[in-house]
C-alpha cells in the first residue's frame, strides 16, 4: 500500500478521514501507525497554517478511527508529546485537542502524562478566546482525563483545582454546562474540596436559578429541566456548600417567582439532605418562613407541591428517627397549623393540613407528634363544630392524615411500619367513630369513605371486627343513597377492601346486594326499582372482578337466571292483560327480557375483565356457566311455549358472546372436548355433553335438520359462538373440514331463515375458514369456485340466495386477507368484475358494491388470527382496480364503484389515504354525496380524520383548501334532515363535528363568503330530533360564529 | 384591572352534580341499557334505521337549556356562571315553544347582570332553534334595579344595538368562549 500517495491525496482533496482501507490496513497490521505519522510529516510541520491543520485532522481523525491496540506505549507517549506542542498554536487546538482525547482513553497512557496533559492544557489554552465548539473538545478532554486517571489528578492536590475551577470560570454555553456540571459533580464528591469550596461555589452557585429558554427548533434539545436537574445535582454534591447555600437560598424567596421558584424549592429538597441537621438547624426557621409562604399563598399547585417536599426534606433532614425528639422547629410548624386548624371552612386549612401530612410523612418522630397534637384538637371540633357546616373540612383533614398515614405504612420503599410505631393506636376508638358517624351523616359521607379505605389499608391497625363495622356502613350508604357521586367512591371503597379482606365483602356486601336484586323485572313504569337493579349491577361488575368474590357472582346470576326463566312461563300471559296498555308500550316479558340482558351483560363484562386480567381462575367456572346457560336456551327454544323467555334473540346473542370468551379461555385438550360435545349435539341432536340438566330439553334432534323450527336455528348463534372462540390447534371432531365447511355454507345460503341466522353462520364460517386455512388449503379454492358458479353468476337463482352466496364468498375473503393468502386477492379479483356489470344486473351489483365493507369490518374481538399490514396488503391490491374501473365506466355505472371505495374506507386508518390524496379525495367527495348514510358515515370519518391531520403537510393544506367549499355544502347536506333522503343520526352527527373543524383547519379568505349561509344552514339542524345530534350542532355553530373574528 | 370589581370575593359552591340526567327516558331507552341498543344497530336489526323516521323525538327540555349555559364564563371572574349559580337548573322553564330563563345577580347592585343576561341571551340566540321565544329575567328580589335589567333584556331593538358595539360583542364572545364545556370542568 502506497502509504505517501493516500495521504497526500486525501489531504489535497481536503477529505480528512481516513480512508477504509488505510484503517484496516492499519488495524491488520500491514501499515504501522508510524508510517502514516510519517507521510504526514511535511503537512505535519508546514508553516502554512492552513495545510498544517489539514495533516492535524487527518492525523486525529485517524487515530479516532482505528483500533486502539494498534498504538503502542511508544506511539502514545511520542504522540502526545508532539500534540502537547501544538496546544499554544491556536488553529491547530481542536484537532490537537481530539487527537489527546483519544490517547487518554489507552491503556497505554499513564498517570504521569495526564497530569502533563492536564498542566499542558491549562498553562497554554486560554478558554476565553475560542469558539462553544473549542471549549467543548476541552472539557470534554478533561471529562476523559477525570473518568481514566483521577487518581493522579487528585494527587495534583491544590493545583488542580484551583486551575480548574479558573479554565471553567464564565462559561455560558448549554451545551458545555451540561457537561460541566457532571465533571463538577465528580470533582465535588471524589476530590478534597473543603478548602477550595468558595471557588466551586462561584462557579456552580453563580447560574442558579437557571433561566434558560431554549431556542425554537433547538436541533441539541436541551431544555431548561436538563440543565436545572444537573445543576441541583451539582449544588448537592458537597455538605461543605451548606454555608454559603443556605443564606442565598433564603435571599432567593424574596425574589423568585414562577419555575425560578419552583427550582429553587425542588433544589432546597434536594440539598438539605445533603447539608446536614447541623447547619440546616441554624437556619431551619427561616427556611421554613420561605417554604410555608408557597404553600399557604401560591396558586400554582406546581409550586405548592415543590415546597411541599422542600418541607418534607426539611423535617426528614432536622428529625431523622424515632429518637430525634421533636422539639424546636417541628413543634412551632404544628402549633401554626393548628391554629389555621381552628377554622376548618378557610382555604388554608386545606394547606395546614397537607403540611401536616408532609411532617408526617417525613419523620418517624415529628410526626408521631403531629398526630399527637392534631387529632385530639379535630376529634374535639368535630364533636362540637362552632358552626355545623365545619364538621365536612374537618372530617376532610383527619381523612387526609390517614391517607398520608397509610401511604407510608404501606409504601413500599419505606421502612416504617404501624406494628412499630404505633403512631395511630391512641387513636383507634375516635377515628372508628368519627368515621362511623360521617358514614351515617349527609354531606360526610365522601370524606368518611376516603378515611375508611385509608384505615382498612394500614396492615395491623384495625381488627376484622373494625373493618366488619365499617364496611356494613359503607353497604348502608351503597345501598340506600341515591347520589351518583358517591357510589363510584363507595365502590371504589369496596374494591380496595376487597383485596384485603375478601370474607368480608363475600359475607357482607355481597349478600346484601343480590337480597336486593329482584327475583323478576319490575314493570316497565317502575323507573325507580329498575334504576336500583342497574345501579346494583354495576356495584358487582366492578365489584366481583376479585377471584374471591367471582363464584358467588356466577351463582347468583345463573341461579336468578333460572328463577326470571322459570317464573315468567308460569305466569305467563296473565299480567299481561291486568297492565294499563296505554301507561306502557312494553309487557312484562319484553321487561324480564331486558333484566335478563342486564344480568348476562354484568357476567360478560366481569369476564371480559377477568380475561383482560389474566385471571387463571376463570376456566375453572366454564363448566358452571356454560352449561347451564346452554339449558336455558336450548330448553326455551324447544319447548311448547313460543313466548318463552330464552327464545329471545337478543339474549341468544348476548350467551353466544359469552360463551365465545369462555371457551376462548380454555386449553386446547378442553376446546376440543367441549367442541367435539357440541358437535355432537348440533349434527347428531346428542345434547348430553353440552346441556346442565337434559329433562329441561325438548325434543332431541339436530337444530340444523331440514324442517327444524325456526326457534330451534337460532341455536346457530351459540354453534358459531364456539367455533369463533376456538384456537387453532384445537383438535376437530370430523374427518373432513371440508365437508363441515360444504354443509355450513349450504346452510347459511339455503336453510337459515333471514339475517340475523344468516349473520351468525358467516361469521362461523369465517372463524373456521380463517382459523384452519392450513387444513383446508387445498379445497378453499374449489369451495370458492362453487359457490361463485352455482349460486352467485346462476342470475335465473332467487336474488336472495345469490346474495348469500355473495356474503359467504366475501367472508372467506376476508377470513383469509387475514392470513394474506394469495387466494384471497385473485377471490376479491371476481367481486371488482362484476361491478362493471351494473346494468345488466341492476338489483344484485350495487349490493356486491356495498358488500366491500365487509372486507373492511377489522378483525373484532381479536379472536381471528391477523397478520401484520394485512389492510394495506388488501387496500393497495383493491383501490387502484376501483379506481380504474370507475374511469372506465360511465353514468350510473360509476356509481357502483364508489359505494365500493366508500364502503372499503374504514379498512385502513386514515394516514394511508395522505399519501395518495390527490386520487383519494375526489373520490370521498363524491362519496358524501352517496345515499345510503353508512357509506356517508364512512366518507365523512376519513375527511375527518384528513382534515386534523392537515396541518401537516403542505400538500394536504393545499388539497383541502382547494376543495374547501365543495366540501362545506356536501357535509351541509348530511347534516341537514330533509324528506325523501335517507339518513341517520350517526350521519348528521358526525358531519355536524367534521364541519365544526372548518374554523380551525381552513384559512378564513377561503370561506369568508359562506360563513352567514354556514350558520344560516346550521340553523335548521338545531331542531334535530336527536339530543346527541343537537348538541354536535351547537357547539358547531358557535365555531362557525367565531370563525374569523380576531381574537 | 383597572375598575374596581363589583363584588371581589364572591362564594364558589361545589358543581351541581353531574352531567347525567335525572330525564326518565322514553321508548326502548327506558327499558333497555345504552349499550344493548347499540349492538341492536351495530347487529343491523333495528326497525327505524335507515330513513330516519323511526327516530325517537327527544325534545328540548329544561336540563338542555341547562346546559348550554352552565358553563358561560363570568365576565368579572374566571368562573363558570354554574359555579357562583348565577343559573340554576331550577330556575329554567321550557314549555311548548317558549323558554323562560331567570338568573340571581351574585349582589345586588350588579352592574354586570345586563352583560350577563346579553351573553345568556346571545347563546340562547346561536343554541336554539329560530321557533323558540326566549324570555330571560332577573329572579324577583335580587336586583335593585329589577325592572329596568328586564326591560333592556328583552327588548329585541336594544339587544340588537348592544350587539352591533364592537367591543361589547367582544366580551360577550369572551364569555361564551367556554360554553361548550357543558359542565365538564
Amino acid at each position: 500500500m502506497d502509504v505517501p500517495r493516500i495521504v497526500r491525496t486525501q489531504i489535497s482533496t481536503s477529505e480528512l478521514n481516513p480512508p477504509q482501507e488505510l484503517v484496516e490496513a492499519v488495524n491488520n497490521g500491514t501499515v504501522g501507525l508510524l508510517e502514516v505519522v510519517k507521510a504526514l510529516g511535511e503537512y505535519l510541520t508546514s508553516t502554512e497554517d492552513e495545510v498544517r491543520l489539514k495533516g492535524l485532522t487527518f492525523l486525529s481523525n485517524t487515530l479516532k478511527a482505528v483500533n486502539p491496540t494498534k498504538i503502542n506505549r511508544q506511539a502514545t507517549q511520542t504522540l502526545t508529546n508532539f500534540y502537547l506542542s501544538k496546544l499554544d498554536d491556536f488553529d491547530s487546538l481542536p484537532p490537537a485537542l481530539g487527537g489527546l482525547t483519544v490517547l487518554s482513553k489507552l491503556s497505554t497512557f499513564d498517570d504521569d502524562a495526564a497530569v502533563e496533559v492536564y498542566k499542558g492544557v491549562v498553562e497554554n489554552v486560554n478558554m476565553k478566546a475560542y469558539v462553544q465548539a473549542t471549549r467543548h473538545l476541552v472539557y470534554v478532554l478533561f471529562d476523559s482525563l477525570l473518568a481514566t486517571h483521577r487518581n493522579a489528578l487528585k494527587a495534583m492536590g491544590a493545583s488542580f483545582i484551583n486551575s480548574y475551577t479558573k479554565m471553567v470560570d464564565g462559561e455560558k454555553d448549554p451545551r458545555n454546562l451540561m457537561l460541566l456540571f457532571s465533571i463538577d459533580r465528580v470533582i465535588l464528591l471524589e476530590f478534597d474540596v473543603k478548602d477550595h469550596i468558595e471557588d466551586f461555589f462561584d462557579i456552580t452557585f453563580c447560574y442558579f436559578p437557571i433561566t434558560f429558554r431554549p431556542p425554537p427548533n433547538d436541533p441539541y434539545g436541551i431544555t431548561a429541566d436538563d440543565l436545572k436537574l444537573a445543576l441541583r445535582k451539582c449544588m448537592a454534591s458537597s455538605p461543605y456548600f451548606a454555608r454559603m447555600a443556605l443564606p442565598l437560598f433564603l435571599e432567593k424567596f424574596a425574589t423568585l417567582t414562577g419555575p425560578s421558584m419552583k427550582d429553587l424549592q425542588l433544589s432546597i429538597a434536594t440539598c438539605l439532605p445533603v447539608y446536614g441537621a447541623d447547619a440546616v438547624r441554624e437556619r431551619g426557621a427561616e427556611l421554613w418562613e420561605g417554604i410555608k409562604t408557597e404553600i399557604l399563598y401560591s396558586s400554582d399547585t406546581s409550586i405548592e407541591a415543590a415546597a411541599l417536599s422542600a418541607l418534607e426534606s426539611l423535617i426528614r433532614t432536622l428529625y431523622p428517627t424515632e429518637s430525634d425528639a421533636p422539639s424546636g422547629l417541628a413543634q412551632d410548624i404544628i402549633k401554626e397549623c393548628l391554629e389555621i386548624l381552628n377554622e376548618p371552612d378557610k382555604t388554608q386549612a386545606v394547606a395546614a393540613t397537607k403540611i401536616l401530612a408532609a411532617i408526617f410523612r417525613a419523620s418517624p418522630s415529628a410526626g408521631k407528634f403531629a398526630l399527637s397534637q392534631a387529632l385530639p384538637q379535630l376529634f374535639r371540633q368535630f364533636n362540637s363544630p362552632s358552626v355545623p357546616s365545619h364538621r365536612s373540612p374537618i372530617l376532610s383533614t383527619i381523612s387526609s392524615l390517614l391517607v398520608a398515614v397509610q401511604s407510608v405504612y404501606t409504601s413500599p420503599t419505606s421502612q416504617r411500619k404501624q406494628e412499630e410505631e404505633k403512631s395511630l393506636d391512641p387513636y383507634h376508638t375516635g377515628i372508628l367513630d368519627v368515621l362511623r358517624e360521617g358514614l351515617r351523616t349527609e354531606g360526610l359521607k365522601s370524606p368518611a369513605i376516603k378515611g375508611c379505605t385509608a384505615c382498612v389499608q394500614i396492615p395491623g391497625f384495625w381488627e376484622r371486627d373494625d373493618v366488619e363495622n365499617v364496611v356494613r356502613g359503607l353497604d348502608d350508604v351503597l345501598v340506600n343513597d341515591e347520589d351518583p357521586e358517591i357510589r363510584p367512591e363507595i365502590i371504589k371503597s369496596l374494591t380496595t377492601i376487597s383485596v384485603h379482606h375478601p370474607t368480608i365483602i363475600e359475607s357482607l356486601t355481597l349478600p346484601l346486594l343480590f337480597h336486593n336484586l329482584p327475583d323478576s323485572a319490575p314493570p316497565a313504569s317502575d323507573h325507580l326499582h329498575r334504576e336500583k337493579y342497574r345501579s346494583i349491577l354495576s356495584s358487582l361488575n366492578e365489584l366481583c372482578v376479585a377471584p374471591a368474590l367471582f363464584q358467588t357472582l356466577v351463582i347468583r346470576i345463573t341461579t336468578k337466571l333460572d328463577l326470571i326463566s322459570t317464573s315468567s312461563s308460569s305466569t305467563s300471559n296473565e299480567l299481561d292483560e291486568t297492565m294499563d296498555e296505554a301507561e306502557s308500550e312494553f309487557d312484562l316479558r319484553e321487561c324480564n327480557i331486558a333484566y335478563s340482558w342486564d344480568l348476562l351483560n354484568t357476567l360478560q363484562r366481569v369476564v371480559d375483565k377477568k380475561i383482560k386480567e389474566k385471571h387463571q381462575d376463570l376456566i375453572r367456572y366454564f363448566d358452571q356457566i356454560v352449561p347451564r346457560l346452554f339449558t336455558l336456551i336450548v330448553g326455551a327454544s324447544t319447548s311448547r311455549d313460543d313466548k318463552a323467555l330464552f327464545r329471545d334473540r337478543r339474549l341468544i346473542g348476548i350467551v353466544a358472546r359469552l360463551v365465545e370468551s369462555l371457551v376462548w379461555v380454555l386449553n386446547t385438550e378442553k376446546q376440543s372436548q367441549w367442541f367435539s360435545a357440541i358437535y355432537q349435539a348440533f349434527e347428531k341432536g346428542d345434547w348430553t355433553g353440552v346441556v346442565h340438566n337434559k329433562s329441561q330439553i325438548g325434543l332431541g334432534g339436530s337444530p340444523l335438520r331440514n324442517g327444524a323450527p325456526s326457534a330451534e336455528q337460532d341455536l346457530m348463534a351459540l354453534y358459531a359462538a364456539t367455533i369463533q372462540g376456538l384456537k387453532g390447534d384445537a383438535a376437530l371432531p370430523f374427518s373432513s373440514p371440508e365437508t363441515f365447511l360444504g354443509s355450513k355454507i349450504h346452510w347459511t345460503i339455503n336453510v337459515a331463515r333471514d339475517g340475523w341466522q344468516v349473520k351468525w353462520s358467516l361469521d362461523l364460517i369465517c372463524a373456521f375458514v380463517n382459523k384452519r386455512e392450513n387444513v383446508l388449503k387445498e379445497s378453499l379454492e374449489t369451495i370458492l369456485d362453487s359457490v361463485w358458479s352455482v349460486d352467485i353468476q346462476d342470475t335465473s337463482k332467487d336474488l336472495e340466495i345469490r346474495r348469500r352466496g355473495l356474503s359467504v364468498y366475501s367472508y372467506i375473503i376476508k377470513a383469509l386477507s387475514f392470513l394474506r393468502s394469495p387466494l384471497s386477492y385473485t377471490a376479491v379479483e371476481r367481486v371488482i368484475d362484476i361491478l362493471s356489470l351494473s346494468n345488466l344486473d341492476p338489483e344484485f351489483v350495487p349490493f356486491a358494491a356495498a358488500g366491500f365493507g365487509i372486507l373492511a369490518q377489522g378483525k373484532g374481538n381479536g379472536h381471528l388470527t391477523a397478520k401484520l399490514l394485512y389492510a394495506q396488503k388488501m387496500w393497495n391490491l383493491v383501490l387502484p382496480k376501483l379506481i380504474e374501473g370507475d374511469k372506465e365506466a360511465t353514468g350510473t355505472g360509476r356509481l357502483v364503484y364508489l359505494v365500493a371505495f366508500a364502503s372499503l374506507l374504514p379498512l385502513v386508518p386514515a394516514s394511508l389515504c395522505l399519501a395518495d390524496l390527490n386520487t383519494i379525495l375526489p373520490l370521498i367527495l363524491r362519496s358524501l354525496s352517496l345515499p345510503d348514510p353508512h357509506q356517508r358515515v364512512n366518507a365523512i370519518t376519513t375527511l375527518t380524520s384528513i382534515l386534523e391531520t392537515a396541518s401537516d403537510s403542505k400538500e394536504v393544506d393545499k388539497a383541502i383548501h382547494t376543495h374547501a367549499e365543495v366540501m362545506v355544502d356536501a357535509l351541509l347536506k348530511s347534516a341537514v334532515r330533509q324528506e325523501g333522503v335517507p339518513t341517520s343520526g350517526k350521519v348528521r352527527s358526525i358531519a355536524l363535528s367534521c364541519l365544526s373543524l372548518f374554523p380551525d383547519m381552513i384559512r378564513f379568505e377561503t370561506l369568508h363568503k359562506h360563513k352567514s349561509r354556514v350558520i344560516k344552514e346550521l340553523g335548521r339542524t338545531l331542531d334535530d330530533p336527536l339530543r346527541t345530534v343537537r348538541k354536535e350542532a351547537v357547539e358547531c355553530r358557535a365555531k362557525w360564529y367565531r370563525y374569523g373574528n380576531a381574537t | 384591572m383597572s375598575r374596581q370589581l363589583d363584588n371581589d370575593n364572591p362564594t364558589i359552591f361545589a358543581p351541581t352534580t353531574s352531567t347525567t340526567s335525572k330525564r326518565i327516558q322514553k321508548g326502548k331507552a327506558s327499558l333497555w341499557s345504552q349499550e344493548a341498543l347499540s349492538d341492536e344497530e351495530e347487529l343491523g336489526y333495528s326497525s327505524g334505521g335507515g330513513s330516519g323516521s323511526g327516530e325517537e323525538r327527544e325534545d328540548i327540555d329544561a336540563e338542555e337549556v341547562y346546559d348550554l349555559l352552565r358553563s358561560i364564563t363570568d365576565p368579572e371572574h374566571p368562573v363558570s356562571l354554574e359555579a357562583l349559580r348565577v343559573v340554576n337548573p331550577d330556575d329554567i322553564h321550557v314549555a311548548g315553544n317558549r323558554v323562560l330563563v331567570y338568573l340571581t345577580p351574585t349582589i345586588p347592585h350588579c352592574s354586570m347582570s345586563t352583560l350577563i343576561g346579553l351573553s345568556l341571551r346571545v347563546r340562547l340566540l346561536r343554541a336554539l332553534p329560530p321557533r323558540y321565544r326566549v324570555d330571560i329575567r332577573i329572579k324577583s328580589g335580587t336586583h335593585q334595579s329589577e325592572h329596568a335589567v328586564n326591560k333592556q333584556l328583552n327588548d329585541k331593538e336594544r339587544v340588537q344595538a348592544a350587539l352591533e358595539n364592537k367591543h361589547l360583542l367582544n366580551v360577550v364572545e369572551g364569555c361564551l368562549s367556554t360554553a361548550d364545556k357543558r359542565g365538564s370542568a
